[in-house]
Order: structure tokens, then C-alpha cells, then sequence
């Protein structure tokens, strides 16, 4: 019997008993469907927070500082921190939000504030439920920034221009806007040179910044930005108190909270103000240790799947196959060779899983997809490793217990083959 | 001498409490063209006498010598190729594979032969003529009656045209009728030359065959020749 004839007989014995091949199947795309869907959720959802983190930026230094008399310490800390030199420090910026009425044509940010609160009562914003309705516009975040706003924070210029130190010195009625607020202001129109009123005053857009976050609902790209200095007619009764430094690297972070420290520490006493400087690093990297073990976790998770997975599939051609023993016996007694029935099985198995798997494959990628958008709201593919040897092992699994009775059923006698039941 | 046993014996659970000797030190001679029936009741031996015969089993003790050849010498391959071109099986419960339509299943001896499509498909038409099948060819075995499931068997015995026929009770799941029929095939097998085995717990059957052996507790109790019932 050569090959070919063995292929049309596996190809026969497939078809002919198109239930049993089904069930042999199903085991085999569930055991590759599930491993793919639960760990493309976990992976999504841990690269999702390592990706805001990356966002939010890295290597920042958080300064607190506040004087009695109420005099900010922004200017000092300013030209401090720019007399470090690139190679420590990238830059400086207050950190302060406040509040403020941002309307625009008729858009309006205190509307969307008190809408927020509905859509909250109603089942959570941004919640996939209602997808009927737009998506609730979501109030930006205004944010007081020195010229290097961006730099600390990691935003990058997309449209126009960003603030300069000229806005700061002149109190500029100016803005500048994160992508998501840009969207949700002016949609696709575009927003530069276009006048917004904040708190009833005129302030002109001069810049977008370019798109941090594109999946997450919850966004750091809902953000409007505003030269420090035009607090004086937004919000003249916050004192500054909030900055934020960014370092070059994280040896050069260290080194300027100490930097930082120090240099505070000679102009701000227990009688005249307080402060404090902080790295983000710290937080971070037990942030980073988290994700690692949740990758850890997550590979414990898989190995189980992929073993209860295999299991199943071990199951179902062990059952086959005994099933099968008769056949085996009539074949043997009709004169196949040990050989022949060996070749038919491990075609038949082969096939089985080989469709099974590829079968199993599709499904683990649209589920992956669908389960990422419902949970995490962004599309999941799932990891290349783990299809591989999710297909890998169930395949091999399935070849292995598909040819090991059969192997076995053929070493029988074919009169005890053909006893069985 | 085309079958010689000598003193064959097989033995399940030897040396134990619950030793069963199927076959007890049994020695027969079948020459070429004999239509042979081996007549026993339930238990007496008779069906492993015809698994030993036919090569689906091995003897525990003795010798079986078939066409000269000592069949303990020979390997699992050579067996299979024994068992594909020099016997055709007729069983009681017909044995067809349920998956494979009539054709196929006539044509799977063939196909372990290596006898290519065409060929085979030719050889298998003309068995299927022969016990009257044409035109049921793609049809399943699930599909046909008892007695169209046991021509389908002969079919597929014959299509190799082996020199030797055995048949295991084949009337057994058959009315009385369509069970004639076989046994009259069987007969005109015979007359064409072919070696008939024929294993059956009914003397009226057996009366079909030229020669009776009688197998009572794993021995021949009786081996004699006899008028035939030409059916």
C-alpha cells in the first residue's frame, strides 16, 4: 500500500464517520482556542498597563514645594534646573490641574461633567454596553504647563506649535490640546488658530499634541494644556505648589533628586515652606515586577490549559481508537500489515488534528479579538509563541494518541482485534 | 498436502487454575479442492480451529504447515500476505468496515495487494457480479439486508481469488433461505477448485460438505468423508 492510497483511506475514514471526526476536532479547537483567548486577555491586559505607565513617562522626578509667604518657587526651580545641562535634566513644568468652564461652539465642558455623572448612574462611561449611543464625551483634564509640559510628560507636537517660554513671559491667552480633547472639541476640523472660551475668557488653540494611547477609553490624550502663567486670569488663587522635573536616564533621576534635595533644601526651611522630591522610578519598578510575575502566572496558566487541553484530546482519540480495534482486526484478517494500519492512522490523526488546529487557530483569533474589545476595549492579537505551541501540542498530542492504540491494536493477534466490541 | 496440523494445541491461561484448552493436541490433513466442514457445539474448538487455520492466531504447541510452509516460522508481514492472497474469510457477523461503501469494501483485499484503481475496481465489479450485487455498489453495509451484508463478505473474500475459502458459521445471522444460497455459492466455489472450510455447529449444514470433522472438547472425534447434499 503506498502513500497516496493511504491518504484516500484516511480521507475515507474521515468523511465516513463525519460525527467522530467532529468530536476528535472540537477537542482539539478548544484545547487551542482557550490557551489562545486566555492568554492574549492576560497579555493585553498587562501590556496595557505597562503601556500607560511607558505614557505617562518614566524617569520623572515629582517636587512639592510651597513657601509661606505664598511666593511660587517655580522660577528658581526653573533656572536651577535648566543650569543642570540636557545631559541630566530634559526638562521642568508645573504639574497643577485646576478647573474650568472649556467651551467651544457648543461644546462645553461643565455639560459633559454633569453628563459624566448620568452616564455613571446609567451603568459607567465609556461601558461597551451602551454601544448604541456615541461614546459619552469625557471632560478634559486642564493642566497648568511651563515650554516643557511636553518634554516632562511625554507628549509630542502634532499639529502647530507647542507653548514657548515667549507665552509663559507673556501671560498668552493660548492652549494646547491633547489628541482625544482635540476630538472631542472639534472632531476632525482642525483646531489650530480656533478660539475656545475658558472660564468666559478667549484663549486660541496653537497646537495639538500627537496621540499617546489610541485604545484605551480612559485616556491621557483628554488633556489641555495652558501656559502657568495664564493662571493669573484662570485660577489666581491656586498657589503652584506641584512640578514635575524630568531626568535624562535613570542613573541621571537619582542624581537629581539629590540634586533637587539639596538645592531646596537651601532655600526652603521649616519656617518659611516645606517640600519634597520623589522619583517615579520607584513605583515603576514594582510596577515592572508586577508585570513580570503576572507573566509568570500567566505561563502557569497556559501550561495548565495546554495540559487539560491535551488531556481531552488524549481522551477522545484513545476512545476512537478502541472504538476502532474491530476495524483494526478486519483490516489485519483481510491481510493488512501491521504497517498499512500504523500509516492509516497516523494520516487520519494528522489530518484530524492538522484541520482541528488550524480550525483552532481561527477561533482562538477571533475569540482573542472579541473577548480583548469586550474586556480592554482594544483588539488583543494573540501572542505568535503561544499559538505555536498550543498548535505544536495538541497536534503532537493528538498524533501521539491517535498512532499509540492503533500501534498497539495492530501487535494483537487479529482474532483478538476482531473480538473486540 | 495443502494444510497439514500436527498436533496442534492452544491453550489460554496455561499453567494456571483457569488453563482453557480451546484446541487439544489436534492433527488434520486438508488436500486441495476438499469442501471440508468442521462441525463441533459451542465451546468444542471449532472457531479456533478456523482462526488457527486461517492464520489470525497462533498455536500454543504443534505444528500447522500450510502449502509446505511451517507457519511459526513465519514473520507478521508474511502472515498478512498469507491471510491477503491465499484466504478469503467469510464471518458469521460479516465484518465489512461501516465507514467504506460495498465497493470499497470489496476492494480493500485488493488494495493491500497493491493492485492499482483501475484493476481493482474491475476485479471488485466482477466479484460483485458474481453474488449478484450490481448496481448496489455505493451503497453502505447499514443500508443492505443480512443476507446482502454476507454476499458483500463473499464478495470481498473472492475478489482476490484466493485458493482457499473459510467460512465461519456464515448462515448463522441468516434466515434459512438466503443462508441456502450461501452454502450453494460455497459449493460451486468448490467445484471450481477452490478449497472450502466450512466451520458450523449444524450437521444439517455440514451435510453440504464432502468431508465432516468433528471436534468435541478441542479433539476430532470423527473424520470421515460422506454423500453430498448438492444444493
Amino acid at each position: 500500500m503506498n502513500i497516496s492510497q493511504a491518504v484516500k483511506m484516511a480521507v475515507k475514514s474521515i468523511t465516513g464517520n463525519k460525527g467522530r471526526s467532529m468530536l476528535t476536532m472540537l477537542g482539539i479547537i478548544i484545547g487551542i482556542a482557550s490557551v489562545m483567548i486566555i492568554v492574549s486577555v492576560i497579555n493585553g491586559s498587562n501590556q496595557q498597563t505597562l503601556k500607560q505607565m511607558e505614557a505617562m513617562g518614566t524617569n520623572k522626578v515629582n517636587v512639592s514645594a510651597s513657601r509661606y509667604d505664598g511666593k511660587s518657587i517655580f522660577d528658581d526651580l526653573y533656572n536651577y534646573c535648566n543650569s543642570l545641562g540636557s545631559d541630566l535634566v530634559l526638562g521642568v513644568t508645573p504639574s497643577s490641574q485646576f478647573s474650568a468652564t472649556v467651551v467651544y461652539g457648543a461644546k462645553n465642558s461643565a455639560v459633559m461633567e454633569k453628563n459624566q455623572g448620568n452616564g455613571a448612574m446609567g451603568g459607567g462611561t465609556g461601558d461597551s454596553s451602551d454601544t448604541g449611543q456615541q461614546t459619552q464625551d469625557m471632560p478634559p483634564t486642564l493642566y497648568f504647563g511651563s515650554d516643557q509640559y511636553a518634554a516632562c510628560n511625554n507628549f509630542q507636537i502634532g499639529k502647530g506649535r507647542d507653548i514657548t517660554q515667549m507665552d509663559v513671559k507673556r501671560y498668552a491667552q493660548v492652549c494646547v490640546l491633547g489628541a482625544r480633547a482635540a476630538k472631542i472639541f472639534f472632531n476632525y476640523a482642525d483646531p489650530v488658530g480656533q478660539t475656545m472660551q475658558v472660564n468666559g475668557l478667549p484663549f486660541t488653540v496653537i497646537g495639538v499634541y500627537a496621540e499617546k494611547d489610541a485604545d484605551s477609553q480612559w485616556s491621557m490624550d483628554n488633556v489641555i494644556v495652558f501656559p502657568y502663567t495664564a493662571s493669573r486670569y484662570l485660577s489666581p488663587s491656586t498657589q503652584m505648589t506641584d512640578f514635575s522635573v524630568k531626568a535624562s536616564s535613570s542613573q541621571a533621576t537619582t542624581q537629581v533628586v539629590s540634586l533637587l534635595t539639596g538645592y531646596l533644601g537651601g532655600i526652603i526651611n521649616d519656617q518659611n515652606g516645606y517640600f519634597s522630591v520623589y522619583s517615579d522610578n520607584e513605583s515603576q519598578q514594582s510596577m515592572n515586577e508586577w508585570a513580570t510575575q503576572m507573566s509568570l502566572i500567566l505561563g502557569g496558566i497556559a501550561a495548565i490549559s495546554l495540559l487539560v487541553g491535551g488531556i481531552g484530546i488524549m481522551n477522545i482519540m484513545l476512545v476512537t481508537v478502541t472504538e476502532r480495534t474491530r476495524e483494526i482486526g478486519i483490516r489485519r484478517a483481510i491481510g493488512a500489515e501491521r504497517r498499512s494500519i500504523v500509516t492509516q492512522f497516523l494520516i487520519e490523526a494528522a489530518m484530524l488534528c492538522g484541520i482541528g488546529g488550524l480550525i483552532g487557530i481561527m477561533v482562538g483569533t477571533v475569540g482573542s479579538l472579541i473577548v480583548g474589545k469586550a474586556l480592554l476595549h482594544t483588539l488583543v492579537w494573540p501572542s505568535p509563541l503561544i499559538t505555536a505551541s498550543a498548535f505544536l501540542l495538541s497536534v503532537a498530542l493528538g498524533i501521539l494518541f491517535g498512532i499509540y492504540p492503533a500501534a498497539k491494536a495492530s501487535k494483537l493477534q487479529p482474532v483478538e482485534a476482531l473480538r473486540a466490541e | 498436502m495443502l494444510i497439514k496440523l500436527t498436533n496442534v494445541y492452544k491453550i489460554y491461561s496455561e499453567g494456571l487454575e483457569s488453563e482453557v484448552r480451546a484446541l487439544n493436541g489436534v492433527s488434520l490433513e486438508i488436500d486441495r479442492g476438499e469442501f471440508v466442514a468442521v462441525v463441533g457445539q459451542s465451546g468444542s474448538g471449532k472457531s479456533t480451529m478456523m482462526n488457527m487455520l486461517g492464520c489470525l492466531d497462533v498455536p500454543t504447541h504443534g505444528e500447522y504447515d500450510l502449502d509446505g510452509v511451517n507457519v511459526k516460522e513465519l514473520t507478521d508481514r508474511q502472515l498478512s500476505h498469507i491471510r491477503n492472497k491465499q484466504i478469503g474469510f467469510i464471518f458469521q457477523q460479516y465484518n465489512l468496515i461501516q465507514t467504506l461503501n460495498v465497493v470499497e469494501n470489496v476492494e480493500l483485499p485488493l488494495i493491500y495487494q497493491g493492485i492499482g484503481a483501475e484493476k481493482r475496481r474491475e476485479l471488485a465489479m466482477a466479484a460483485l457480479e458474481r453474488v449478484g450485487l450490481i448496481g448496489r455498489e455505493k451503497h453502505k453495509p447499514v443500508e443492505m439486508s443480512g443476507g446482502q451484508q454476507q454476499r458483500v463478505a463473499i464478495a470481498r473474500a473472492i475478489a482476490t481469488h484466493p485458493p482457499i475459502i473459510m467460512a465461519d458459521e456464515p448462515t448463522g445471522a441468516l434466515d434459512s433461505h438466503t443462508g441456502h444460497d450461501v452454502l450453494r455459492f460455497l459449493q460451486e466455489l468448490n467445484k471450481e477448485g477452490s478449497t472450502v472450510i466450512l466451520i458450523t455447529h449444524d450437521n444439517g449444514i455440514a451435510a453440504t460438505a464432502r468431508r465432516v470433522v468433528r471436534l468435541t472438547d478441542g479433539k476430532i472425534v470423527e473424520d470421515q468423508q460422506q454423500e453430498v447434499d448438492w444444493l
